[in-house]
């Protein structure tokens, strides 16, 4: 059967099928990113530190716009070619349209991944590094003489697995180890899978309970003391500062000392918006930044006040407007970008005047070093640390949010114009006013998208 | 929809005629976003009105609303009646007056500097 009006309008509503369903689609969208933008606003209202303005890479943000502008040109082009029933030219602008999305994603790729590898650090006194870590984050632990594990008796998340979870991180080779039984075993999947076998048989024979076996707990002393070191996202639990145990994610313990727990961070950028006393920041310390950045810091401070005190001169000694009021000045005045690796290179610059709109991707690339100043951050100043992502702050939660929403909603849309494109060549051939109709719609969502990334852009990159 | 080749040919250049508007509005919407109006409640304003500005055009011009039949104008009606009220709720929850609220003792954390 047919399915009707897909060319021909319908009686009662003055259209075909297919234009109904997408607006009543579409009004359904708009409550939907309505409901996030909503969302947005709470947000940024309710914040209770400095909203990000000029954060983002703008120059993608922008190129990424107009790359959507073109795509919702070719789209109705290629609308315009199929009613022409030039269809050569059709293909050829849902080729470009198509093309245009996958640019975008691609674009989108680049820039999420900078914030993953972005790292922003608050110290316990407020102050605000962000950076890199080129070293990634592992604590270095050493003296470790014994690894002490449990078998589960049954099915567990955490079963032990010292050959995938602990061995990875050794530094050096393995040694041999000694079972409780006084075997020497050289660890591996093997001899651990054997290990195993022995230590469920022995627990089996000893259960009371055939459906429930004890979990063992066994101990392999290593030959010779071994030094660890693990990424932090490997320990099954945060180590304290002062940690003499260390427990892996497959809940393997070990007992050892702290040689080096220090955050290595190649530092692009110092916020002291939150810091109380800024000039007595903890960044400023002789160990990480330095008097040197200190006063390269005061001096940009310094400068920024004057400039506000001869940009609004009231004419009455003072000025017309609020410099506390003003989210722009407060960020000119203790925000610093930092862009060389010593204080002197970074005024060379007009460190402080420079424009924020560069683009991340290419400064950290492999060629980042020498470019900003290396700090060895020490636990007990951090107070939390993540990368650029929801975990850091609600604006990128909600950024992440928006425009991941936004990016499944580009590669919907894509798909379906593929699909248009490629397996469509019957229905264009034998009926193009129904095709028509078809990419007429499917561009109708495309448009929708492209709205929803005018919003978006402003919003999220601007302002 | 029938429309004719010469109305098709007409509407091809106007579509590129709008798409390069689009761009040069948002080259703008970028460029005022450096310039510091005097609150920054007012850059969102000229921003937002910006956008506004642009979306009307993909809608109207490339969404082909500007000549649309009846039952989806009626269709958006109530779209459009839920984002006003949606928006209008967000400005009344941040008025004052309404019901009982308020900080009693305000407390500065930090002290923003000159």
């Amino acid at each position: 059967m047919d399915i009707p009006y897909t060319v021909s309008a319908r009686p009662d509503t003055g259209l075909y099928n297919a234009k109904v369903g997408i607006w009543l689609f579409l009004a359904s969208e708009v409550m939907l990113f309505g409901g996030l933008f909503s969302s947005y606003i709470f947000l940024r209202v309710g914040a209770d530190y400095p909203w990000p303005v000029h954060e983002l890479n703008v120059t993608l943000g922008f190129i990424n716009t107009l790359v959507l502008i073109g795509s919702s040109v070719t789209v109705l082009l290629a609308w315009a070619s199929i009613k022409l029933r030039k269809f050569g030219a059709y293909k050829v602008y849902m080729a470009i349209t198509i093309l245009c999305a996958m640019t975008f994603m691609v674009i989108k790729s680049f820039e999420y991944k900078a914030k993953f590898e972005h790292y922003s650090v608050t110290l316990t006194d407020g102050t605000i590094l962000t950076g890199h870590l080129p070293n990634g984050f592992e604590i270095e632990f050493g003296d470790v003489k014994e690894l002490s594990l449990t078998i589960s008796g049954k099915t567990s998340a955490v079963d032990a697995d010292p050959v995938g979870y602990v061995l990875p991180y050794l530094k050096g080779t393995a040694p041999k180890f000694k079972t409780q039984a006084g075997v020497e075993i050289d660890l591996n999947k093997e001899s651990f899978a054997a290990l195993k076998t022995e230590v469920l048989a022995a627990a089996k024979a000893k259960a009371t309970n055939s459906k429930e076996l004890p979990s063992t707990t066994i101990t392999l002393v290593a030959a010779t003391p071994m030094t660890f070191s693990v990424p932090m996202s490997k320990f099954l639990a945060r180590p304290a500062l002062d940690a003499k145990t260390f427990t892996f994610r497959d809940g393997t313990s070990v007992e050892g000392k702290i040689i080096n727990d220090k955050m290595t961070l190649e530092v692009d950028g110092l916020d002291v918006r939150g810091t109380p006393d800024k000039e007595k920041s903890l960044a400023f310390n002789e160990h990480y930044l330095g008097t040197a950045w200190k006063n390269a810091f005061i001096h940009q401070r310094d400068e920024a006040i004057a400039e506000f005190k001869k940009e609004f001169d009231d004419g009455k000694g003072g000025t017309s407007r609020d410099p506390k009021k003003s989210a722009t000045q407060q960020k000119k005045l203790f925000y610093v970008h930092i862009h060389s690796a010593t204080p002197e290179g970074h005024a060379e610059e007009g460190g402080a005047h420079k424009s924020e709109a560069h683009a991340p991707v290419e400064e950290h690339g492999a060629a980042h070093a020498g470019h900003h100043p290396e700090v060895k951050l020490e636990r007990k100043d951090v107070q939390f640390f993540s990368n650029f992502t929801p975990k850091l702050n609600s604006y990128y939660a909600i950024y992440f949010t928006l425009t991941g929403l936004h990016g499944l909603h580009v590669i919907a849309g894509a798909l379906v114009l593929t699909y248009f494109l490629v397996c469509d060549g019957r229905r264009l051939r034998e009926d193009p006013e129904h095709m028509a109709n078809r990419v007429e719609v499917g561009g109708l969502f495309w448009h929708f998208v492209d709205l929803v990334w005018i919003f978006l852009f402003p919003l999220l990159y601007l302002l | 929809m029938a429309e004719s080749p010469e109305e098709i040919y007409k509407s091809i250049r106007k579509i590129l005629w709008i798409g390069g508007l689009l761009a040069v509005l948002t080259g703008a919407t970028v460029g005022l976003s450096y310039v510091e109006l005097p609150t920054h409640s007012l850059n969102l304003l000229v921003g937002m009105i910006l956008a506004t500005i642009k979306a009307s055009l993909v809608a109207l011009i490339f969404m082909h609303l500007n000549h649309e039949k009846a039952l989806v104008y009626k269709v958006l009606a109530f779209t459009v009646a839920f984002a006003i009220a949606l928006f209008v709720l967000f400005y009344l929850s941040f008025s004052e007056g309404l019901i009982d609220e308020g900080f009693e003792n305000p407390t500065t954390v930090v002290e923003v500097q000159e």
